[in-house]
């Protein structure tokens, strides 16, 4: 009997501490035939589990042109993220998808490209810079823009730094005023007033924008006066899952199932959703 | 449709086939307060005049904690094992308002990804219904498409025309099937049988049209209208525990012992206040309004937009059992007539 709760085992063969409390795990699969069918889109989801503890839902964090690991990044705040936090390198987690839809890269090819993200919003996002950034001649200019409350708080700190190491690649990295520190060479300011300081260019261009709500909030009106159209704007909800397949009853918005239809929404299709997220 | 004639004394002669056969059978405890197994063919009772049972008969394909698999670790790796449902069950005498459920969760346990849990118990289960006289305050299957007489679900139909005699009515292959396997016990019969039986049961008295209920729901997301209802709603969750076609779910680990333990689909309620609620602290359902106003939309809105079924069969047992009287058929024939 096909059973779709069932998860695929992973082994931990890497973990690296992004910020003081947010952490990434380098997974691969324990069987040689799970790993040869797995394949999946930037911007899907899973569901990864602690036995003993329980399941929770995060973004695959690293891109599908990579497929030695699968990355997940997570922030320590509730029972089983901090089940997964004492897990060692060599244990084994579970692992159950990919479920969800995608970021729209095969549209994109020959665009310019704007991501902005905020805090841990960057762990999506990461998948398909990642992803472009791996196909880099199909897609035209592409600019970063990531800020944090503070410099702890700024995850991927090597990847941004090779990410603003590139001569094709803009990166604006920010954080709150008060968050910097003495030698901080960044800039200061929330996202949304960066955004709009750094103007990037809505010509031929589509945007992925992922953080808090409050961020994404913030930046919508930004993106709307330097010219970017609802639908080339793209983002993705966190809703609460549990079983990821469209049956659990609770990630809806309206007749919509976040799991199913989303994670990843156009603003288009965001604003008639109704406000229940 | 086939028609046939059977006495109690012939059915409880079935029970006991299907008892010494290794069959499960259920049905609604003396009390009514829940489905139970019958041990003996001669407690055999079928009450079409009783309410239905306080608790609905969806144990039978969605159990209330359903193990999907079993886990043991070993310092750093972990073996899984399947767990298989198993069931070979006969459902006695269920309402029609039970019956059709099981039609209605099948959407959504099978529109995309299959749920073989609830599809191998229902495969295993025949559902014997019965035609229901009884109809109170609370009952409103006729405004939900459904019937006192409806067979909608049931594999075979029960219609009681005396205290000692029914008709029933094979109504799907598996109920020909069973028909056909213990034929030495159902008599040859025809529809002018029970033709007068079905007449004269009158079903209940509350009407409302839930086209016009979706119609209003359609329009008005954002409204006050669900919250006086907010104000009194305890958050308790009975409604959903009592309901045959409520099918949300949670999933949580159960250790049994220091290396082993199972993966649990266990029922679950959008009336809890943590149903929703992010890791962040953020909770988009954050009073008893809302989540009040998601019971609603999700049974006679969202559920049609998406599988063509209204998410109700209108048996009235989270009307029955609330603890603060909350009626969700006089909410939904108040919304029927802002229209």
């Amino acid at each position: 009997m096909e059973n779709i709760y069932k998860p695929y085992l992973m082994e931990i063969k890497e973990i690296i501490d992004e910020t003081v409390d947010t952490r990434t795990l380098r997974l691969q699969f324990r069987s040689e035939e799970d790993k040869k069918r797995f394949s999946f889109k930037a911007g899907q989801f899973a569901e990864y589990s602690v036995f003993g503890e329980g399941e929770c839902t995060f973004c695959i964090a690293s891109p599908p042109t990579r497929m030695d690991f699968i990355e997940c990044s997570f922030k320590q705040v509730g029972k089983v993220t901090n089940a997964l936090r004492r897990l060692n390198v060599g244990d084994t987690i579970g692992f159950r998808g990919p479920y969800g839809n995608w970021f729209p890269v095969e549209e994109m090819k020959g665009k310019n490209i704007v991501f902005i993200a905020g805090g841990i919003g960057l762990a999506p996002v990461r998948s398909v810079i990642l992803n472009v950034l791996d196909r880099r001649k199909e897609f035209k200019d592409i600019t970063i823009i990531y800020g944090a409350r503070s410099v702890g708080d700024l995850v991927y700190k090597r990847e941004l730094r090779e990410w603003q190491g590139m001569s094709d690649v803009r990166t604006v990295v920010t954080v709150d005023p008060g968050g910097e520190t003495p030698d901080w060479k960044g800039e200061i300011g929330f996202v949304p007033t960066i955004v709009e300081k750094a103007a990037p260019k809505s010509d031929n261009a589509v945007s992925i924008i992922c953080g808090p709500p409050i961020m994404i909030k913030f930046t919508l009106p930004v993106m709307m006066k330097l010219g970017f159209k609802e639908e080339n704007i793209i983002t993705t909800l966190e809703n609460r899952m549990k079983c990821g397949l469209g049956k659990c009853g609770r990630c809806n918005i309206g007749n919509i199932y976040v799991c199913k239809d989303g994670p990843v929404f156009s603003y288009s299709q965001l604003k008639v959703l109704p406000q229940e997220y | 449709m086939e028609e046939y004639i059977i006495s109690l004394e012939d059915l409880k002669k079935l029970a006991d086939n299907l008892i010494k056969e290794g069959t499960d059978l259920f049905l609604p405890s003396p009390d009514n307060s829940r489905f139970v197994r019958l041990k003996k063919a001669d407690e055999l009772k079928l009450a079409p005049e009783a309410r239905p049972s306080d608790i609905s008969a969806k144990q039978a394909a969605f159990p209330k904690c359903d193990p999907v698999l079993f886990y043991k670790r070993d310092k750093s790796t972990v073996e899984l094992k399947d767990a298989e449902p198993s069931a070979n069950q006969v459902l006695f005498g269920l309402k029609p308002c039970d019956a059709a459920a099981f039609g209605i969760m099948n959407k959504v346990f099978n529109w995309d990804y299959k749920d073989n849990f609830f599809n191998k118990r229902l495969e295993n289960t025949l559902v014997i219904g019965l035609a229901c006289t009884y109809s109170d305050d609370y009952c409103f299957c006729t405004s939900v498409g459904l019937s006192p007489v409806s067979e909608t679900g049931s594999d075979i139909f029960l219609v009681r025309l005396s205290d000692a005699q029914f008709a029933a009515r094979a109504v799907t292959d598996k109920g020909i099937q069973f028909v056909k396997k213990y034929s030495q016990l159902f008599a040859k019969g025809d529809s002018s049988k029970s033709k007068p039986a079905l007449e004269s049961i009158k079903g209940p008295a509350r009407k409302f049209d839930s086209k016009k209920v979706k119609d209003w729901l359609d329009k008005n997301f954002e409204t006050d209208f669900f919250n006086p209802v907010g104000d009194t709603c305890l958050g308790c969750g009975q409604c959903a525990f009592v309901c045959p076609t409520c099918h949300c779910f949670d999933i949580v680990d159960e250790d049994y012992s220091y290396s082993e333990g199972r993966r649990m689909k266990n029922w679950d309620a959008c009336q809890f206040s943590l149903f929703t609620l992010h890791a962040s602290g953020h909770n988009p359902r954050d009073n008893q309004a809302k989540r009040y106003r998601q019971r609603v939309n999700h049974k006679f809105k969202y559920y049609i937009d998406r599988f063509k079924e209204i998410l109700c069969t209108g048996c009235g047992r989270c009307s029955r059992g609330c603890p603060v009287t909350i009626d969700i058929g006089s909410i939904v024939t108040k919304i029927g007539n802002l229209t």
